[in-house]
C-alpha cells in the first residue's frame, strides 16, 4: 500500500512541478482604474506536463490516422479525426506549437549555441517525419490542424494542369529555404509570423493576415489545401519521407482492376495513372539523353544558385530587426531624436554604441552571405533535379497515389469498387 | 428521392442566408477597418488644432477641458471600432463555418459518380511542358533576386566607407571641413568633396554700402526686404511674355528664392536623387554653370522626411560676391566660387524636427551665419566663409523654426536677427553674444524678422505680431494678434508695416504706434515675403499674382500683374529688372 501511496504522490509531485513550472512567476499587477491586461498575441506559456500530454495526443492522432488510413479505410473516421485535431491542436491550442513551425525552432537549436529546444518541440517536428517514413502522410490527413481547416472547406475542387502543379511545387522549396535561412541567422520566425490561419485559431490578428487567409481558404473551395500544395515547407519533407514509406495507403485492398473509377477521386490531383507505354517508346532515347545533361547541369545550378543568392544577401539581410535599425539610424540620424520611436530609444538607452551596433549587424549580414550561398545552391540543386526527375519516364501499370502527394484523406477509397476479399461490387 | 430533395431545398435557403449575412458582414467589417484607419485618436485634425492653440495659449483652462473631452471622445470610438472589428470576425468566422458545412453537404448529396474516362496520356509532353515552365519560373525567380540585389542599398557599407574617413562626430554634429590651399590642394585630409579650383584665398571685405547695392540674400541685402534699385516694372504677363526678357526652365523644383549678384543668379533646386546649385545669366537667362552637391562626408544615406512646403530645398543661398553658399534640408553645406567650384563643403547635421533645415543662409564680410534651432534647442553659428571653421557657436533653449536671420546695424555696430520660439534677439555679429532678446513668440515661427525706425517687428500666427526696442533692456513697444503672418515675413518702410497673411489679407500698420492704417483681402494666400523696392510694395501671391502697393497710408494699387504660374518665392531686384522664380520656371522682368 505504501509503495502505491509513494509512487502517487511522486507522480503529483512531478505533475504539480511541471504545471507550475510553465506558469508566469510574478503575478500580473492589478490597477484600481479597472484597466484589463490584454492577452497576449501567442499563446501563454504552457505547462511542461501538459506539452508532453500534447505531444501524447500527436502520438495517438497520428497512430489512429495510420490506422484508418491502412487497416480501417474509412473516410468518414479520418474526416472525424481531422475534426477533433482542428479542434485540439487549432482552436485549443491555438495552432501552436505545429510541427510546421517547429522546423525553426530546430533550426535555431542547430544554429544558436545559447537557444535551448523544447524537447516537446524536437517531439512535435519528428514524430510526423517517423510516423509519415513508415505510413505515408497521415499526419496531413488528420493530425494537421492547417490542413484540417482546408480540407473541410473543399467543395467543387478542380484538376491542375500538370506544368501548373510541378511549376507551384518548387514554393515550398524557397519557403522552407527562407524559414531556415531567417531561423538559423536568428532573424524571424517566418512560418509563425505568415501563418494564415492562426489568426482565426486565436481569433485575433492582423487585419492583412486575416485576409490572406480568407484568401487562401477562399481559393481552397476549389484548389484544394492550397497552403498545403503550394506553400507548407513541411510538407517538403513529408514528400520525400513518404516516398519511402513502407505501408502507405492503397486505393484498392486488393488487384486493381483499371475500372478508373478513383481517376478523378483524388481532389489533390495525387493519383498517378497507368503510363501508355507505346506513345512513349519512340521517346526513351531523347529522354534519357535529357536525363544525361540535366544530372550533369546540377553543379551548374548550384553554383548558378548560390551566386544569386549570395548577391541577395543584402536585401535578406534586411528582414533582421538589428540590420534594419542600424541602416535606419545610418539613412536617418535625425531618428535618434524621435522619442516616439521604441526600437530607436530602446538601443539609446542600452548603452551599447553605434560602431558596436554597426559591427553587429556587419556580423549578422555577413551570415546571411553565407546563407545565401547556401539558400541559393540548395534551390539550384532542387531546381536540378525537378528537371532530371522530369526526364525520367516510370512505368505505371495502375492507378496507385503518389506516395510523395498523397495525404491519405481517403476520399479515393470509396471510389474503388473493389471488396477486402477481392470480389468487385457492382455499379449502381 | 423526396427526402434528399427536401434536404436539398433547406441546404439551399441556408447557403443563401449564411452566404448574405457573410457578405454584409464582410462589408461592415471592411468599412469599420477603413474608419478606425481613418480616424487614428493620435492623428485627430481637430485634437491638433486644438493643442495649437493651446500652445499659443497655455493658461487657457476652457480649451484643457475640451482637449481632454474631444481626447477621450476620439479615443472612445477608436475602442469601440476595434471592438465591432473583433465581434464582426467572430460572427463571420461563425457564418463562414455554417457556410462551409452547408455547401459541402449540399455538394456531397448532388454529387454522383462520373462515368470513368480515360486519362491515360503522353506524359511525355507534360513531362517536358513543366520543364520548360519550371525555366522560366526560375528565370523570372534570379532575375527579380537580382534586380532585387542591385537595387537595394548597402548602408552598412555606406558606413563603412564615411568611417574610414575618419569621422569626427561629437554633440549631434559632424564637423567635415576641406580647405582649399594656395596651391589648390586639401589642407584637410578628412574633407568633404573639393574641386582642384582655384579657391580663394583671402577675402575681399566689402563695405554694407557695396553689399546693400545687390540682391544678395533671401529678402534683399541684409534680409531685411528693402531693396534700393529703381526703375522696376509694375506691369507684366508671364503668360503672354509681355515685358518678360527671357524665362527658363528650372530643371529641379526648389522653394528658395533668386539670389543676385552682378550679373548673376543663384537658385537651387533638389529631388530625391540629388541637389544643384544653379547659376544663370542676368542678361539673358543662360544657364552659366550647374553644380551638383555629390556625397558630404556625414551627411545621411537618405534625405530627411520634408514636408510639402519645405520640400528638398527651401533654402535661399547667400553670395558674397566672391562665393555662393548653399544648404539644404539634410544639413549638407556647400560654398562655391563664382565659377561653380566647390570650395568645401560640410554637413552640420540633420536637425531634429520633421522637415530637415530650412532656414536661409546670410553672410556679412568673412561669417556666415546660419539659424540651427531644433527640437534639442536651437544653435546661432558663424562660419568662416573662407574656411568653414566655426568662429563661434551658441547654444539657446529655442523650438524648432524656419525663419531666416537678419542683419541689422546700429551705431556702426552689426547685429544677427533671429526670431523664433520663444525668444527674439540680436546677437553681435563678431562673438555671438546675445546683445538683448524678449520671449514672446509661440508656435513653430517661419517669418522673419524685419527692421525700421529703431524697431525689430516679427509675427507669427497663432501666436502675436510685436514691434520691440532692441537694447538692454529689450521692450516690446506695442502687439497685436488682428492679422498675423504664418509664412511670409512682414517688411518695414516709411513708418509702416505691412504683413502678408496666408488667407490673403495685406494689412498695413503704422510702424511706431502699431494703429492699423488699412487692409485689403486679395482672396489668394501669401507664401512669398512682400519686398519694398523703388518705393513700392511688391507681395507675390500663391497664384503667381504680384501686388504692387505705394507705401502710403492710404490704399493705393498700383499694378497687379500675373506670372501664369503659381509662386512660392520672394523675389529679387536689380535696376530696371525683377527676378521671379515660379513653381516652374524663373523669369526676368523688365524692358526689352
Amino acid at each position: 500500500m505504501r509503495k502505491y501511496i509513494t509512487i502517487v504522490l511522486f507522480l503529483f509531485a512531478v505533475g504539480y512541478s511541471g504545471l507550475v513550472s510553465g506558469q508566469q512567476r510574478f503575478p500580473k499587477p492589478e490597477f484600481s482604474t479597472g484597466y484589463v491586461t490584454p492577452s497576449p498575441t501567442t499563446p501563454e506559456p504552457r505547462a511542461n506536463l501538459l506539452e508532453y500530454g500534447d505531444v501524447l495526443v500527436l502520438v495517438i492522432v497520428i497512430s489512429i490516422a495510420s490506422w484508418i488510413a491502412i487497416k480501417k479505410r474509412s473516410r468518414r473516421l479520418m474526416l472525424w479525426l481531422s475534426v477533433f485535431s482542428l479542434l485540439y491542436f487549432g482552436f485549443y491550442r491555438e495552432g501552436c506549437i505545429c510541427s510546421i513551425g517547429a522546423i525553426q525552432n530546430v533550426t535555431l537549436a542547430l544554429f544558436d549555441p545559447v537557444y535551448v529546444i523544447s524537447f516537446s518541440a524536437l517531439l512535435f517536428f519528428l514524430i510526423p517525419l517517423i510516423f509519415t517514413l513508415f505510413f505515408g502522410r497521415t499526419f496531413c490527413a488528420a493530425a494537421c490542424p492547417l490542413g484540417a481547416m482546408q480540407d473541410l472547406l473543399i467543395i467543387t475542387p478542380f484538376s491542375a494542369p500538370v506544368w501548373v502543379r510541378k511549376t507551384l511545387s518548387f514554393i515550398p522549396f524557397i519557403y522552407l529555404g527562407l524559414a531556415v535561412l531567417y531561423a538559423a541567422t536568428g532573424t524571424d520566425f517566418i512560418i509563425c509570423r505568415y501563418d494564415p490561419f492562426v489568426g482565426f485559431f486565436r481569433v485575433h490578428a492582423e487585419f492583412n493576415m486575416f485576409l490572406i487567409g480568407a484568401c487562401f481558404l477562399g481559393l481552397g473551395l476549389f484548389f484544394a489545401r492550397p497552403y498545403c500544395r503550394i506553400f507548407c515547407p513541411y510538407g517538403v519533407l513529408l514528400n520525400i519521407m513518404s516516398r519511402f514509406s513502407k505501408y502507405h495507403l492503397t486505393i484498392t485492398p486488393k488487384q486493381c482492376i483499371q475500372c478508373k473509377l478513383c481517376s478523378t477521386s483524388c481532389p489533390f490531383d495525387a493519383i498517378e495513372h497507368p503510363t501508355d507505354e507505346p506513345t512513349t517508346e519512340g521517346k526513351q532515347g531523347s529522354n534519357l539523353k535529357r536525363f544525361i545533361i540535366f544530372g550533369l547541369l546540377i553543379p551548374v545550378w548550384v553554383l548558378v544558385g548560390g551566386y544569386i543568392g549570395s548577391k541577395s544577401h543584402v536585401f535578406l539581410s534586411k528582414a533582421n530587426p538589428q540590420v534594419h535599425l542600424t541602416e535606419l539610424l545610418i539613412a536617418h540620424p535625425e531618428l535618434k531624436n524621435d522619442l516616439n520611436n521604441i526600437d530607436v530609444q530602446t538601443f539609446l538607452t542600452s548603452g551599447k554604441s553605434f560602431e558596436t551596433q554597426v559591427k553587429e549587424a556587419q556580423i549578422i549580414r555577413h551570415k546571411f552571405y553565407i546563407g545565401g550561398w547556401i539558400l541559393g545552391g540548395f534551390l539550384g540543386f532542387v531546381i536540378g533535379m525537378m528537371l532530371m526527375n522530369q526526364s525520367v519516364f516510370r512505368k505505371k501499370k495502375d492507378y496507385q497515389p503518389h506516395k510523395g502527394d498523397c495525404y491519405s484523406c481517403g476520399r479515393c477509397l470509396k471510389y474503388c469498387p473493389v471488396k477486402a476479399d477481392g470480389s468487385v461490387a457492382e455499379l449502381k | 428521392m423526396k427526402d434528399q430533395s427536401i434536404k436539398l431545398k433547406f441546404l439551399y435557403r441556408i447557403i443563401i442566408i449564411t452566404g448574405i449575412f457573410c457578405t454584409v458582414v464582410t462589408i461592415l467589417l471592411l468599412l469599420n477597418f477603413w474608419q478606425i484607419q481613418q480616424n487614428k485618436p493620435l492623428d485627430n485634425v481637430a485634437l491638433k488644432n486644438l493643442v495649437d492653440r493651446l500652445n499659443a495659449d497655455p493658461n487657457n483652462d476652457a480649451l484643457k477641458v475640451d482637449i481632454r473631452n474631444l481626447d477621450l471622445l476620439a479615443r472612445k470610438a477608436y475602442f469601440n471600432s476595434q471592438w465591432q472589428v473583433r465581434t464582426g470576425g467572430i460572427l463571420l468566422l461563425l457564418g463562414a463555418i455554417i457556410l462551409a458545412i452547408a455547401l459541402k453537404l449540399y455538394h456531397d448529396l448532388r454529387s454522383k459518380i462520373e462515368i470513368p474516362v480515360d486519362l491515360a496520356k503522353n506524359d511525355s509532353i507534360a513531362r517536358m511542358l513543366s520543364q520548360r515552365w519550371l525555366l522560366v519560373t526560375i528565370g523570372i525567380l534570379f532575375a527579380g533576386a537580382l534586380s532585387a540585389s542591385y537595387l537595394s542599398s548597402d548602408y552598412l557599407n555606406i558606413y563603412n566607407v564615411s568611417a574610414s574617413g575618419n569621422l569626427k562626430t561629437g554633440k549631434g554634429q559632424i564637423e567635415q571641413v576641406k580647405i582649399t590651399s594656395a596651391t589648390g590642394k586639401a589642407s584637410d585630409s578628412t574633407a568633404g568633396k573639393t574641386d582642384s579650383a582655384k579657391g580663394s584665398q583671402a577675402t575681399v571685405l566689402l563695405s554694407l554700402a557695396e553689399i546693400k547695392k545687390q540682391s544678395n540674400s533671401f529678402r534683399g541685402p541684409f534680409g531685411n526686404g528693402v531693396s534700393s534699385h529703381k526703375n522696376i516694372p509694375i506691369s507684366w504677363d508671364g503668360a503672354k511674355g509681355k515685358k518678360v526678357i527671357w524665362k527658363v526652365k528650372v530643371p529641379k523644383a526648389g522653394f528658395n528664392s533668386p539670389v543676385i549678384w552682378d550679373d548673376k543668379i543663384f537658385i537651387t533646386g533638389a529631388d530625391a536623387k540629388s541637389k544643384v546649385v544653379y547659376c544663370y545669366d542676368l542678361a539673358t537667362g543662360k544657364l552659366v554653370w550647374q553644380k551638383e552637391i555629390g556625397k558630404i562626408p556625414g551627411s545621411p544615406a537618405a534625405n530627411p522626411a520634408v514636408s510639402d512646403d519645405t520640400g528638398l530645398s527651401p533654402s535661399t543661398v547667400v553670395c558674397d560676391g566672391q562665393r555662393v553658399f548653399a544648404i539644404f534640408p539634410s544639413g549638407d553645406l556647400v560654398c562655391l566660387d563664382m565659377t561653380g567650384n566647390i570650395v568645401w563643403s560640410k554637413n552640420i547635421g540633420v536637425p531634429d524636427n520633421h522637415y530637415g533645415h530650412a532656414s536661409s543662409l546670410i553672410a556679412l564680410q568673412d561669417k556666415l551665419f546660419i539659424q540651427y534651432d531644433t527640437n534639442k534647442g536651437g544653435r546661432i553659428m558663424a562660419l568662416n566663409v573662407l574656411t568653414g571653421k566655426t568662429v563661434w557657436d551658441i547654444h539657446r533653449k529655442t523650438e524648432i523654426s524656419w525663419s531666416s536671420p537678419v542683419l541689422m546695424t546700429v551705431n556702426n555696430k552689426t547685429q544677427l536677427l533671429t526670431t523664433a520660439n520663444p525668444l527674439v534677439a540680436g546677437y553681435d555679429t563678431e562673438t555671438g553674444k546675445e546683445l538683448w532678446s524678449v520671449e514672446c513668440m509661440a508656435g513653430e515661427v517661419a517669418p522673419s524678422v524685419c527692421y525700421g525706425d529703431g524697431l525689430v517687428f516679427a509675427g507669427q500666427d497663432n501666436a502675436k505680431l510685436v514691434a520691440i526696442q532692441p537694447g538692454s533692456p529689450a521692450k516690446i513697444v506695442w502687439e497685436t494678434d488682428e492679422y498675423l503672418p504664418e509664412v511670409s515675413s512682414p517688411v518695414t518702410s516709411d513708418g509702416l508695416l505691412f504683413i502678408c497673411t496666408s488667407s490673403g489679407t495685406l494689412a498695413c500698420y503704422d510702424a511706431k504706434t502699431g494703429k492699423k492704417q488699412w487692409e485689403n483681402d486679395f482672396g489668394k494666400g501669401f507664401y512669398s515675403s512682400p519686398v519694398v523696392a523703388d518705393g513700392k510694395l511688391y507681395a507675390m501671391d500663391l497664384g503667381g499674382k504680384m501686388h504692387i502697393l505705394k507705401v502710403s497710408r492710404e490704399k493705393k494699387i498700383l499694378g497687379e500683374p500675373t506670372l501664369g504660374e503659381k509662386t512660392f518665392a520672394t523675389p529679387a531686384f536689380t535696376d530696371g529688372h525683377i527676378i521671379l522664380r515660379g513653381a516652374n520656371n524663373l523669369y526676368c522682368i523688365g524692358d526689352k
